[in-house]
């Protein structure tokens, strides 16, 4: 139980510093081709245990997102964004619940759901993290060709990056 | 109340959600250039069309002292036509003076009263005597004609329409030197006759008729309407011109009664010459 939060814990603090001080600025430092941002935090939201209350997945999803706003320098952005899939987050699980059920003391990672289901998981996660977070970051809907561009483009890279997280620490938790 | 209380319970992340997002766009708004700045403009676009309902709706309140305001501002524009003086301008030797002095004056007023349904229709308006009007006035608005005023009171005068039997205005064609009295036919109240056009006149259908400013009681030049309907009974020396007048009687509501200043002076002189005559 313990080591679950302090995995959590550690999780969380390891993916605000990678994402605010290498990831940031691959995206930022693009400038002839703006539409490519590499976003993994949302992992952690996608990573945490499912007896995770949802009020406080949320809570926490506003804690991670407005952690990476402050290295971004976009107050708010990045922290709805979180704050939209971690409400998100119960309802696809619902929908994506194997056939015997959860166990609710296990965390949804490839090692206890299995690797395809857990792909298609935070895949789904990732694109709805995507678009909404590039819809609020244009803030009008003018731009709706750009916002899909650049969340795909960003889905692509930022789901290898993912997968290459999930092969380097293969979390049981 | 149980039932309630679960299904608050049930609700409680939602709420968070929606306060939690409520948070982070004001945060966004009010922290981030390029959001706040589409922000800002999308809200002053939708003020902006709300704003500009209110103001129309507001105006629309004040247009009943507007139209008031426009009918006085109007009769002191129709004063300073040129063809509401008399050109007082001397030839002589040397200096030439285009000097104008006020023949007519308009004073507005309002319809209290109309009829367009009968032989002989009169007019009630809200000026009288207090106001300057005197006895066979003529009453006209911008659009053309109305009719001449044939008793006045203190406060009210009633003016025949130009929907009166009896009723002659001295017209003629525009750009043209022919003129005859015009009348009503006394069925539909946009047709007239305009007698006395001799038929070598070059008029053809569609010419403007006006008044001719050879009465003592309108101005020269007011619109009065076009021609319908042009034909020559066999021989006869006239034509019979049936002319649609240019304004509809019975839409009314503001018109000007017109004051020739110099009226009484043109009349003596001309009852002065017939008196020498007899």
């Amino acid at each position: 139980m313990n080591s679950i939060i302090a995995g959590n814990v550690l999780r969380f603090l390891g993916l605000v510093i990678i994402q605010g001080l290498v990831f940031k600025n691959i995206g930022v430092g693009w400038e002839e081709f703006p539409y490519l941002h590499i976003i993994v935090f949302p992992i952690f939201i996608i990573l945490l245990p499912l007896r995770t209350p949802r009020a406080l997945i949320i809570l926490l999803g506003f804690a991670i997102g407005i952690t990476v706003d402050f290295f971004y320098n976009s107050l708010g952005v990045h922290a709805s964004a979180a704050v939209f899939t971690a409400f998100l987050r119960p309802f696809l699980l619902r929908i994506m619940e194997p056939r015997g059920g959860y166990n609710v003391n296990y965390s949804p990672t490839a090692a206890r759901m299995g690797l395809g289901w857990f792909l298609r998981y935070a895949s789904i996660m990732l694109f709805l993290h995507l678009f909404f977070y590039f819809s609020v970051e244009a803030f009008t809907f003018v731009y709706i060709v750009d916002i899909l561009l650049k969340t795909i483009v960003s889905f692509v890279v930022s789901m290898i990056f993912i997968i290459i997280y999930q092969l380097l620490f293969n979390p049981l938790d | 109340m149980f039932n309630l209380l679960q299904l608050l319970l049930k609700l409680s992340s939602f709420f968070v959600f929606i306060v939690l997002e409520i948070i982070c766009f004001s945060l966004i708004v009010k922290y981030n250039q390029q959001q706040s700045d589409v922000y800002v403009n999308t809200v002053n676009h939708f003020t902006g069309v709300v704003q500009e309902k209110s103001a129309a709706t507001y105006q629309y309140f004040q247009l009943y002292d507007e139209n008031i305001r426009l009918a006085r501002e109007n009769s002191q524009l129709l004063e300073r036509l040129a063809n509401a003086g008399i050109n007082v301008q001397s030839e002589t030797d040397t200096a030439y003076t285009d000097s104008l002095e006020a023949q007519y004056t308009f004073i507005e007023a309002k319809v209290i009263k109309n009829s367009v349904n009968q032989n002989h229709n009169y007019l009630v308006l809200n000026k009288g005597k207090k106001d300057g009007i005197t006895e066979h006035s003529g009453v006209v608005t911008e659009r053309g004609v109305v009719g001449i005023v044939r008793k006045v009171s203190d406060n009210f005068a009633v003016a025949m329409s130009i929907l009166h039997r009896q009723t002659r205005i001295n017209a003629r064609i525009r750009g043209k030197v022919f003129f005859g009295p015009l009348q009503w036919k006394g069925t539909d109240t946009r047709l007239f006759n305009l007698e006395d056009i001799p038929k070598h006149a070059p008029v053809i259908k569609g010419d403007t008729i006006e008044t001719s400013g050879y009465s003592t009681i309108f101005p020269e030049g007011i619109m009065l309407g076009t021609i319908e309907k042009l034909s020559l009974d066999p021989g006869s020396n006239f034509f019979n011109i049936e002319v649609r007048s240019s304004l509809d009687m019975s839409t009314i509501q503001h018109v000007y009664i017109v004051r020739n200043l110099l009226r009484s002076e043109q009349e003596q002189l001309e009852q002065a010459v017939q008196k020498e005559d007899e």
